[in-house]
């Protein structure tokens, strides 16, 4: 059985349709059929993957419209097929598109545990009981694939804002009872470019392809925001 | 691009709600203008603002004015399910109020409307 393949390509000047036919197999993925057309058909087409199995969030493309992961998605369960590269972020080549800002905003809100007395020399034990790691696990999946910031209409309106799922991050640190660098991050996400920019589009949980729920994350550090604000004003 | 927030194709409901909302605020911020006009209008006398009246209030504008209650109910409803949600309430129900929230607006825009029609229509 052969599948008709509609690629957006972009060669740096213009944007242009190109279409490919490809024999699929049962099983066989969008991102196979992606391989197959890079081997077989036309090896200048360009797009990016890493671990086909859906953990690295690379292959993120739009798929008949809609963000998804090139490795999990089935070529047979669509009835057309259509590849574009994913919204909101700059298009490089073909199906590639940068991602410098989205990682550079992701450095600026601190993805790691601060601690105010780390020792190196005398290291101590970090206890964390099963209901602590609940409270934050499922934001902890996040493969940062950028699906949920292609959908974002305040991120298409302005570039300074953070997105969904940097401040997903933001709240899984939040919510982790390791980490003591509270103040550092709400001085970020409290702000013009944070957590009161977000409209409730609620589409970025729609289409993540983890369930990690962005959308949930964001309210859930808006209130957050607001008591650390007033405690803010009180003191 | 502000184009982006009209953006409906291969999304769910959600957006439609949202791009809703934002053309929605968009007619009633012209609305509210119109409407601060002809407020301002009394201040040159009765007739001039009867005048208006009479441009606006018959039978002719009824589907502006029916098109209109849509925007303000719909406008009203949706941005009462933002605010619970955005206070972090019953997040997780979000489809099933997304569709109370149409069915709401549909009720209350027909009822509403009704009214309207029986008021300019006699």
């Amino acid at each position: 059985m052969e599948v008709e393949i509609k690629v957006r390509r972009f060669n740096g000047e213009k944007s242009y349709w190109q279409k490919y036919r490809v024999p699929v197999l049962s099983g066989m993925t969008v991102l196979d059929a992606l391989l197959y057309i890079k081997e077989n058909i036309d090896a200048t087409l360009s797009f990016r993957y890493s671990c086909r199995m859906g953990v690295c969030g690379s292959c993120a493309v739009k798929i008949n419209n809609k963000p998804r992961l090139a490795c999990e998605t089935q070529i047979l369960q669509l009835k057309d097929v259509q590849i574009e590269p994913i919204n909101n972020f700059r298009v490089i080549k073909d199906l590639i598109t940068d991602f410098d800002d989205f990682f550079a905003k992701h450095r600026i809100v601190k993805p790691y545990l601060i601690r105010k007395n780390d020792s190196y020399e005398k290291p101590v034990e970090m206890i964390q009981t099963p209901k602590q790691l609940k409270k934050y696990y499922r934001y902890s999946l996040c493969i940062k694939c950028g699906a949920c910031n292609s959908v974002c209409p305040v991120s298409s309106t302005r570039d300074d804002y953070l997105g969904p799922a940097i401040m997903t991050t933001v709240y899984r640190f939040m919510t982790d009872n390791r980490d003591e660098g509270k103040d550092e991050r709400f001085k970020i996400v409290s702000s013009e470019r944070g957590v009161w920019r977000c409209h409730f589009a609620s589409e970025c949980s729609e289409v993540c392809p983890k369930n990690v729920e962005p959308a949930k994350a964001v309210q859930k550090l808006r209130i957050k925001s607001i008591i650390y604000e007033i405690k803010k004003f009180f003191k | 691009m502000l184009v982006d927030w009209f953006r409906i194709k291969g999304r769910s409901l959600h957006s439609l709600a949202f791009s809703f909302h934002r053309l929605t605020g968009i007619v009633l911020m012209i609305y509210l203008i119109l409407h601060l006009t002809y407020l301002t209008s009394l201040r040159f006398g009765k007739e001039s603002y009867e005048y208006l009246i009479s441009l606006t209030v018959r039978p002719e504008t009824l589907p502006f004015d029916l098109l209109l209650l849509l925007a303000t109910v719909f406008h009203g409803v949706n941005g009462i399910r933002l605010v619970i949600h955005e206070l972090g309430f019953v997040y997780e129900k979000r489809n099933l109020i997304l569709y109370l929230t149409f069915g709401i607006v549909l009720i209350v825009w027909l009822y509403a409307g009704y009214l309207m029609f029986l008021l300019i229509m006699g």
